[in-house]
């Protein structure tokens, strides 16, 4: 019987087993042994969590401006583990944001955006801008009365972007106005749009990676013997990436029961409140607009997030033409990013 | 040479069938994606009459467009204002003590005329939206005009 089964399967896919086990093994550098080099797995597992939860949330909630904010309260309140579930995809979504810019400051300060793998640090940007947009849009189906003022004003700012802005606003909000269309939009962006790029990125991201092989790197106080230098990626990096996991369910299920999603007033289109503030991975854009005029503040982050992506060619491009020393970059980075951490600490305070 | 001109019309038939079919659906999916705009009518709300207003008072109202509006009477005369946030579209606030309109999300003000005079809308040289008003100098009947 096992053996007609194990033939029935062999069969059904005709797959090069030795081909699949010597791709699992693909050997990777010595320093991912330790987990703090495993920050690139842990936005890809909370995405997973993600997914999970949402697709559970998704057969409760109403994409409807006259009952979504009903349909988050019934989820929270009266389903059962409602409050359980929605407070894991909260927080995996507010972890998995942190997750992807702590990654990417470990890949820029270590230089693992150079070439030949700028490409990637491109898709790993696009990664992060549908994160950002992941977040955005979650937070706005709530509709209570911070995420809907929050929507409110990026469907505003995008009207502002310089020569697309209008069609894409209109896109976006589903008219001239923000209205039910939007909250309809938002839904579909968040369960259809956003999840299909988002896989086709990963894809792309893990292929690169599989591709050019993770970067190696070399610690002065280390000695590793050459025959260490790597490890088989299954089942020794797969095993630190489960622990990661298991870890990462913990922490979630702590933040869950300890802070878990509340629910503000219900969104009144007719009065904005008096303390208004977005997610904490937009306060530094929200307070570079109470810094500045709304056109200065588009085009300086539009300027940041082109600047961000391209930083691999920009690098290149001032270190031939102006000669400029490739470790300058670190100090682009203590600056950008310190800017970003003043701007949202500011904004924090100021809330 | 035959063969050539074939491969050729067979190209540009593949080529016309293409552009047909899914530039066609790629149009029409595009166009799908922007709804049409609302036509309406220009029409007149009645508020009231002008001595309903008292001195200095400040009326808050929605329009038929959805549209919060501030009826503002100040020195005999009444001003509507529409409250959206000309930087970007937050509802403001009347503070009559001070005679300001402030905008909660990014802390623009307008005087009591409308005019940004701090934060981003006065960068930008911004007012509030004036909503015209017809009063019936017979009647002292307001109307709101809600063609603007």
């Amino acid at each position: 019987m096992r053996e007609r089964l194990r033939r029935f399967f062999a069969a059904s896919f005709p797959v090069d087993w030795d081909q699949l086990r010597a791709l699992g093994a693909e050997p990777v550098p010595h320093h991912l042994k330790h987990w703090w080099w495993c920050l690139g797995g842990t936005p890809l597992y909370l995405f997973i969590v993600q997914v999970a939860t949402g697709i559970l949330l998704t057969l409760y909630y109403v994409p409807d401006p006259s009952g979504a904010y009903e349909s988050v309260a019934h989820i929270t309140r009266d389903v059962r583990f409602g409050w359980y579930i929605r407070s894991l995809h909260k927080w995996s979504a507010t972890l998995m944001i942190a997750a992807v810019f702590l990654h990417m400051l470990r890949v820029f300060f270590t230089g693992a955006y150079r070439w030949p793998r700028q490409l990637n640090w491109c898709v790993g940007t696009a990664l992060l801008a549908t994160t950002l947009g992941f977040g955005f849009t979650g937070y706005s189906l709530v509709y209570e009365q911070l995420s809907f003022w929050g929507a409110t004003v990026a469907a505003n700012l995008v009207e502002a972007v310089p020569l697309v802005g209008h069609p894409a606003a209109l896109l976006m909000r589903g008219g001239a106005e923000v209205s039910g269309n939007t909250l309809t939009r938002f839904f579909v962006f968040h369960i259809g749009l956003f999840p299909t790029v988002m896989l086709v990125l990963l894809f792309l991201h893990i292929l690169l990676i599989r591709l050019h092989g993770v970067t190696e790197f070399e610690f002065p106080r280390e000695q590793v013997a050459p025959a260490e230098r790597t490890f088989p990626f299954w089942p020794h990096h797969a095993t630190t990436e489960l622990a990661i996991g298991v870890l990462l369910m913990y922490v979630l299920t702590i933040l869950a029961l300890t802070l878990p999603a509340g629910l503000g007033p219900k969104a009144n289109p007719q009065v904005t409140p008096m303390h208004i503030h977005p997610e904490w991975y937009f306060y530094f854009s929200f307070r570079l607009l109470k810094l500045t005029s709304l056109r200065t503040s588009v085009y300086l982050t539009l300027a940041l997030g082109l600047g961000l992506m391209g930083w691999p060619f920009l690098e290149d491009a001032l270190h031939r033409w102006l000669r400029m020393p490739r470790d300058a970059s670190v100090v682009v980075g203590v600056l950008g990013f310190g800017a970003f951490l003043v701007l949202t600490v500011w904004e924090s305070l100021a809330g | 040479m035959d063969g050539g001109r074939r491969s050729f019309l067979a190209a540009v038939a593949a080529g016309t069938g293409l552009f047909l079919s899914y530039g066609l659906f790629a149009a029409y999916a595009v166009s799908f994606l922007f709804p049409p705009p609302v036509r309406r009518r220009p029409r007149r709300l009645f508020l009231g009459r002008q001595t309903d207003f008292r001195p200095g008072e400040a009326r808050a109202l929605v329009d038929d467009r959805g549209r919060t509006l501030l009826v503002i009477a100040d020195g005999g005369t009444l001003t509507a204002f529409d409250t959206r946030c000309p930087h970007l579209g937050c509802q403001v606030h009347w503070e009559p003590k001070e005679a300001r309109f402030v905008c909660p999300c990014h802390l623009g003000m307008f005087d009591r005329n409308g005019v940004a005079f701090a934060g981003p809308p006065a960068a930008a040289h911004q007012a509030l939206t004036r909503v015209p008003l017809d009063v019936d100098a017979v009647s002292g009947t307001v109307f709101l005009r809600s063609d603007a």
